[in-house]
């Protein structure tokens, strides 16, 4: 009897731990789907589809350390001075703190600013929250990677 | 953005100031020195509280209130695009190479959403590193999460602020 209720217990500590993983791994992939999806109407110059993606009290700390709100970013996405033309992210992590998760990872972004073209390469950190159960962006950063 | 308690608290680096120093970075984290029933402003107070502590313990290369203060698996980018975790954090903290004199945090915003916390500021840190003086002024971004009745902090970026 007390056999049977142990293994039980580990089965249903088991399927718990299963659901859990499932649950975060679902996250992630969410969370990443959203990543690929922001990149590409990055390029794309689609304000529409990132509004869609970030909570209203976003925070964005641009390349060059400029705080911009959920506005001025999409306005710099559709303003004609500033182009992106391309951005590639690798070395993406996520980590699942509940309803909360952080996206770590380097990028190379190639474009037009001014009439001058550049390159550049940095890491982001990006914090998710999942909001009436959709996962809002509520904070972005870059920073240029300098060594 | 540090009060005067950081600066009264810290002068002389003793064994008494570190012990009260310690004491006051578990009351805010564990909200033991708040009042009951806070209010979210008590809650961003607190927070304020605890950015202004891990400013003053990198001051004094305080890894044991730095250790209460950081998540586990705290993810951290430098102001010069290093990624680290939080051992690394700790120990680029203690490195004897870097000497920390000020870091004042010259404005920091919280936004609270429940159990997180988003803070989003601008530090300016001075002091020695190999041997040269160095001044930085950076704008960073902090992520808090409530972890029981304790806040930890779980992200940090810095970057360069050049305007």
């Amino acid at each position: 009897m007390k056999t049977a209720g142990f293994v039980m217990i580990v089965g249903l500590a088991l399927s718990c731990a299963a659901a859990q993983d499932a649950t975060v791994s679902g996250a992630k992939s969410n969370i990443l789907a959203l990543e690929h999806a922001w990149d590409q109407a990055q390029e794309r110059g689609d304000a529409t589809a990132l509004a869609a993606i970030f909570d209203n009290s976003l925070v964005y700390v641009d390349y060059d350390g400029t705080l911009l709100t959920k506005a001025e970013y999409l306005a710099r996405v559709k303003s004609n001075a500033t182009h992106m033309q391309q951005i590639v992210a690798d070395e993406m992590s996520v980590q699942v703190f509940g309803d909360t998760a952080i996206v770590v990872g380097t990028y190379r972004a190639k474009g037009v600013e001014n009439g001058k073209p550049y390159l550049r390469r940095g890491r982001f950190t990006d914090t998710w929250i999942l909001m009436r159960g959709h996962w809002m962006c509520v904070a972005a950063g870059t920073t240029p990677i300098l060594r | 953005m540090c009060g005067d308690w950081c600066e009264v608290g810290m002068e002389g680096g003793g064994g008494v100031a570190k012990f009260f120093y310690v004491l006051l970075v578990l009351l805010a984290t564990s909200g033991l020195g708040a009042e009951s029933g806070a209010q979210p402003d008590g809650e961003e107070a607190r927070i304020l509280t605890l950015e202004n502590a891990w400013n003053q313990a990198v001051q004094q290369k305080d890894a044991a209130a730095l250790k209460m203060l950081l998540a586990s698996d705290l993810i951290y980018v430098e102001y010069d695009g290093t990624l680290m975790n939080k051992a690394e954090y700790l120990a680029s903290v203690q490195s004897p190479a870097l000497r920390p004199a000020r870091i004042v945090n010259e404005s920091a915003t919280v936004h609270l959403y429940g159990a997180v916390a988003v803070v989003n500021g601008v530090c300016r840190e001075s002091g020695i590193k190999n041997g040269r003086p160095y001044a930085l002024r950076e704008r960073f971004t902090d992520t808090w999460v409530r972890r029981s009745d304790s806040w930890v902090c779980v992200s940090s970026q810095s970057t360069l602020a050049t305007h």
